[in-house]
This record gives C-alpha cells, structure tokens and sequence, in this order.
C-alpha cells in the first residue's frame, strides 16, 4: 500500500517544489529596481516637511521590521524595542560627539551596542513569556528612558543637541531631501535583509519558536541561542533606526521620543500592518505614520485611538492587512488544489481524527 | 545496545509518573512499549528526549553515550528524534517548512550567508529543499508541500509528525501513540510507511501504541509500564500470556475496544 502512495506521489513531486528562489534572478535585483523607482520621490514632494515625514516613514519600516522579527516571528512579546532604538540614537551620538566619529564608523559602532543591549533584553525570554515578558521588557525600557532623563553628559531631560549629519561622497546630508537618499536605501536593504533571514533556516528556527518551543527543541532547534539570535537582530534595525534618528537635521534627541507611547504607536503598525508579515508591517509603517502626522493636533485623544485599534485589530482582524492578503492569496490557492486532488488523494489525505 | 536505561525515575510532586525503569533497546529493534493510561509511557518519552529532567540516579546512554542531563536539542542532534502524543506539528508554518525544521541540525549556512543570502545559503537551501521533496514524496505528501501544515486533515498532520522525525534522519525514533485516531485502513498505511521507512534508513523505533494489533504484528519486543514501572517485557506472544500485563489492564478503565477484544482473547 505504501509503495502505492509512493509511486503515486512521486510522480506528482516536482508540482509542489519550492516556490522560492526559483529562476536565475539573483533576489536583491528587485530591490534595486525599487531603490531606482523610488529615487525621484522627493523631487515630487514640494515641501520639507512632506520630506521630513517620508524619512520618517522610511525610519519607522526599520523599526517595525526589526520588531517583527523578533514578535512577529519568534513570538516573543516585547515591548523593550524602543528603548532599544533610544540606545541607538544615543549611542551614535555619543560616539559622533564624543569621540568625533563619522556617521558611517558611529552607526555600525552604534547598532553594536544595541544589539548588545538587545541580547541583554533577550535574557528575560528564557524564563518568561507572553504578559510577563512584555512586562519584563517594559521595565527594562523605562530604566534605559529614566536613566537616560537623569544623566547630565546625555543631555538629561534637556535632550542632546548637536550630533553632526552624516557625509555622502563629500557631502552633508544636512537636510530632509539630501537625508532621505541615506534613510531610504537603508530601509530597503533592512526589508531584503529581513526577507533573506526569514526564508533561511535561521528564519524557519525563529518561526518554530513561536510555534511551538518544545516541538523545536525536540527536532534539534537550541531555543534559548534563536531566542537570543531574535532579540539580537531586532536590536540592530532598532539600533539603525535609533542612528538614523539621531542624525537627520536638526542632529537633536530626546527622552520623551522614546516613551511608551512611542512603543504603541510602533506596535500599531506591526498588529494593523500583520504581525508576522513583514509587508504587512511596511504598510502599517506607512499608515501609521502618516495617521500619527495628521493628527498631531489632537495629542491628548491619540493614544486612545491607536489603543482601540489595536483591540479591534486583535479582535476582528488577528493577522492584520498581511494576514488579509495572505488569506486572500494562499488559502485560495490551497482550497483549489484540496478540491481538484479530493478525488484521487491517498487514503490517508482522506482521513480525519 | 543503542539505548541503555538505568534506573530512570520522574516524580511530579507526590505523584511518580517513571519509577526505576530499566531499558535496553538493540541497534535496528522495533521495541513496543504499552501500558494503561497514565503509566508513565510518554513521561518516558520526554525522559529520553530530554524535555524533562531525570531524577538523580538515573543513567540514560545513546549509542554508547551519557546523555542522561543533555537538553532536548543536544539530544536531538544526537539522533534521537520522535513524535508528540498531540501531534505538535507547526501549523503556522507550510508542510516542507515543518520537515525543515526537522532536518535543522543537518542545514550548514552561518548566520551570514544567511542575512546577505549568499549564493553558499541558496545552494544549501536548495539542495535541503529537493532533499525534503524526497522525504514527501515518500510519506505521500508531495502534493501538499507548501500547505500551511495546520490545514491538512488529522490523519495527513500524523503523517506529517512522522516525516519532521525522519527529516532528522535519526538513529533512533521515538513514536508516541502514531496510529491514534486513525481508521483501520489507515492505520495500516501508517504502519507500512514506519517499517518501510525503517528498513530504509536502517532505524531503530520505539513505539508507544493502544492499539495492540499494532504492536502485536510490528514489534520484536514489547515492555509493559504501570504506575510507572516496567511490570513486563518479552516477545509478543509473551506478553500476551502474561498475567500481570492482563491484571494491569484489568485493572484500569480500558482505553477501547481493542483492549478489551484482546483480554478476551487471551
Ligand atoms: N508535566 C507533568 N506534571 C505533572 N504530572 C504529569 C506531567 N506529565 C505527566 N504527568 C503525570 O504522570 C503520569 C504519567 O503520564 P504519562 O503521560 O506519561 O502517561 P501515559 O502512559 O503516556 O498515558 P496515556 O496513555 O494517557 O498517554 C500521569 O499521572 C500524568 O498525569
Ligand atoms: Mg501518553
């Protein structure tokens, strides 16, 4: 009977292979082909502030990639990632201040550190999950914000001033249109970071993390080192991000950019984006800040809307816009196949529990 | 001997779920375990597996080997791999996803090649990927590869639990309660793709199986557990006589009909 299912299948095999880097195309050429396409944007955009919100938009894809790895993928509820982007800024603005480092030796040095501090907020996971990780981390993220507010040489609750702009070939990149040319093509190369670490194996360990911890553990996968590894990517986007921050003109940080509210908003954009899609998070990265922006003027009632979306989000739409498209493409396409193959599947397809 | 127990022990607070079973398993035996509910088979399980913890004393070797204090993923890559009573498959992830992670140990790319996706990392991917097909094919789930695993009917996620153990391409397999749930015919599909797989990857298997046509006509030796302790071991036909393996089962709530048709039977 086996050998009958065998070689029914196996003549079926090659149907259902990798859909995945397929073809010849090396898969960074479709990012180049968006960095080309997205180039002229700021000659469309008639003023600085439009810009201003673009490299805005382009910083919090960073960050909302990086916390989709580490919640949306390996599952692990933090609400530490902000504290971690504050890490960055002021890493990178201590470094380019301080010691007089470039942008170029300040950033790397700077997402160094966050991953780093990333790795330290990793720990808590070991032992803990869900509600009490989250709370783990929130403790851990409003230290970093206290201890930054009550440090004189980080400029306390006055906020740091005067962090240099980063040098292009020569040129300062001192203002939101020459800035953009910087923030967007690291905003892409985070997403084709993200895409590759997520179909390689490492990404596949991170996603049987949240599955299923002990499943992983018995097939082979050392849960606490891709916990770690987690925590530790989604630190270096936070840590980019946080230098991307500190840099843009007017090269000035400040505490209470990194607050809890900050958090929300963040996981706003990965909960209505789709958790666990990472397409999903760059439009709720776009959507998000453009609702944040156009509503700046109603500060006091802001917290309580994105708050009631994340509940209906959570309630009504668990998988977010991403989970939607995902629905709408993949499920089809499976339903299709279930119901052409219900005929001729093996006995044991046939089956249920 | 692969498998070498001794004097393993597990108490939950006042309850001793394995109480000072010894354990012997050959190189390429097929070993049935069997026992009333709660008796300690799967605690037995994750013993070996390393999900839980041994009492002190205990002594676990693989292939000749201490892993008694190993984590499960150290023990994983040793070559032990085995199924969940409850399945546990990734239902998130896509079926070859799931036989992936399976095959984890096996998959050599650093952290790097993974990031950038280098050419080394495409390379592996697909030559893992191909390997997978293969392992599909062979439980016939070719067609369902890129399913999200938790879509498929109960009896294809058991075939699937099956195939994520021996993508690990293990020495030796842990099956707990594989043929549950699963209609008579079924059950025998199941059981021919285990031996097939056996003979082909030269395995040893554990089975921890209620239905007793099962272990009757696929182990060479069975060991019975209740409360905990191994009250019996021998052939089939062995066990089958044997009065304290009938007195266990009478004992207790009989799990199904089979049970029952095979005490009276004996
Ligand atoms: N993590 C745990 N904590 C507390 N008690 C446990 C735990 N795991 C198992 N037990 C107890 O240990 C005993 C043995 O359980 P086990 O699951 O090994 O039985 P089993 O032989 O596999 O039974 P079944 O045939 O129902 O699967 C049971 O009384 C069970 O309640
Ligand atoms: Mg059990």
């Amino acid at each position: 009977m086996t050998a009958d299912i065998v070689k029914n299948t196996e003549q079926r095999a090659g149907g259902g292979a990798s859909p995945s880097r397929r073809g010849s195309v090396h898969p960074i050429v479709p990012w180049i082909v968006a960095w080309a396409c997205l180039l002229p944007l700021p000659f469309l955009l008639t003023n600085a502030y439009t810009q201003y919100v673009v490299n805005v938009i382009c910083i919090n894809v960073i960050l909302a990639v990086g916390l989709n790895i580490v919640k949306g993928f390996a599952g692990q509820v933090t609400v530490g990632h902000m504290a971690l982007a504050a890490i960055g800024a002021y890493s990178s603005a201590v470094l380019s201040t301080k010691l007089g480092l470039p942008f170029w030796g300040a950033m790397p040095a700077a997402m160094l550190v966050t991953g780093l501090a990333g790795a330290i907020v990793g720990v808590p996971s070991f032992r803990l999950e869900g509600a009490y990780l989250a709370l783990a981390t929130l403790g851990l993220a409003e230290a970093v914000r206290i201890i930054i507010s009550g440090t004189d040489w980080l400029g306390a609750s006055l906020g740091y001033a005067g962090i240099p702009p980063p040098y292009l070939a020569g040129i300062a990149l001192d203002d939101y249109r020459s800035y953009y040319y910087l923030a967007m093509p690291l905003a892409l190369l985070g997403l084709y970071f993200a895409f590759s670490i997520l179909s390689s194996d490492i990404g596949r360990a991170l996603k049987a993390l949240r599955e299923d911890p002990l499943a992983a553990a018995a097939s082979g996968v050392n849960v606490r080192k891709y916990k770690v590894t987690a925590f530790v990517l989604s630190a270096l986007y936070a840590g980019c991000a946080g230098s991307l921050q500190a840099h843009m003109a007017p090269g000035f940080i400040h505490p209470n950019s990194y607050t809890i509210t900050e958090m929300i908003t963040l996981l706003l954009m990965v909960v209505f984006g789709g958790i666990g899609h990472i397409w999903g998070g760059v439009i709720g990265a776009i959507a998000v800040t453009l609702i944040d922006d156009l509503t700046r003027d109603y500060l006091q009632y802001r917290m309580v809307m994105f708050g009631a979306v994340i509940v209906l989000t959570v309630m009504f739409m668990p998988s977010g816009i991403g989970g939607l498209i995902d629905d709408v493409l993949v499920r089809r396409r499976f339903k299709a196949i279930r119901r052409r193959r219900a005929g001729v599947a093996s006995v044991v397809a046939a089956d249920d529990v | 001997m692969l498998l070498e127990i001794k004097n393993l022990t597990k108490r939950f607070g006042g309850l001793t779920a394995v109480s000072k079973v010894d354990l012997s398993v050959r190189q390429g035996e097929v070993r049935g375990i069997i026992g009333p509910n709660g008796s300690g088979k799967s605690t037995l399980f994750n013993l070996i597996s390393g999900v839980y913890r041994p009492d002190p004393g205990a002594s676990i070797a693989f292939d000749g080997k201490d892993i008694t204090n190993l984590e499960a993923h150290e023990i994983a890559r040793r070559g032990v791999a085995r199924t969940f009573q409850l399945l546990r498959i990734f239902s998130g992830m896509s079926v070859i996803e799931n036989l992936l992670i399976g095959h984890h140990g096996h998959i050599r790319y650093g952290a790097a090649s993974a990031v950038v996706g280098s050419r080394r990392a495409w390379a592996e991917e697909r030559r893992v990927r191909q390997e997978m097909m293969e392992l599909l094919s062979f439980i016939g789930l070719a067609d369902y590869a890129d399913m999200p695993a938790g879509e498929m009917s109960g009896g294809q996620q058991r075939l699937l639990a099956l195939g994520r153990a021996m993508a690990a391409r293990p020495k030796l397999l842990l099956l707990d309660e594989p043929a549950a749930g699963l209609s008579p015919i079924n059950v025998d599909v199941l059981l021919d793709t285990v031996l097939a797989l056996k003979n082909r990857f030269g395995l040893t298997v554990i089975i921890i199986e209620h239905i007793l046509k099962v272990v009757m006509e696929t182990c060479e030796a069975v060991s019975v557990l209740d409360h905990g302790e191994k009250i019996a071991e021998g052939s089939p036909a062995q066990i089958r006589d044997d009065r304290l393996v009938i007195e266990a089962y009478l004992g207790k709530e009989m799990k199904d009909e089979e049970v029952r048709a095979f005490l009276r039977s004996a």
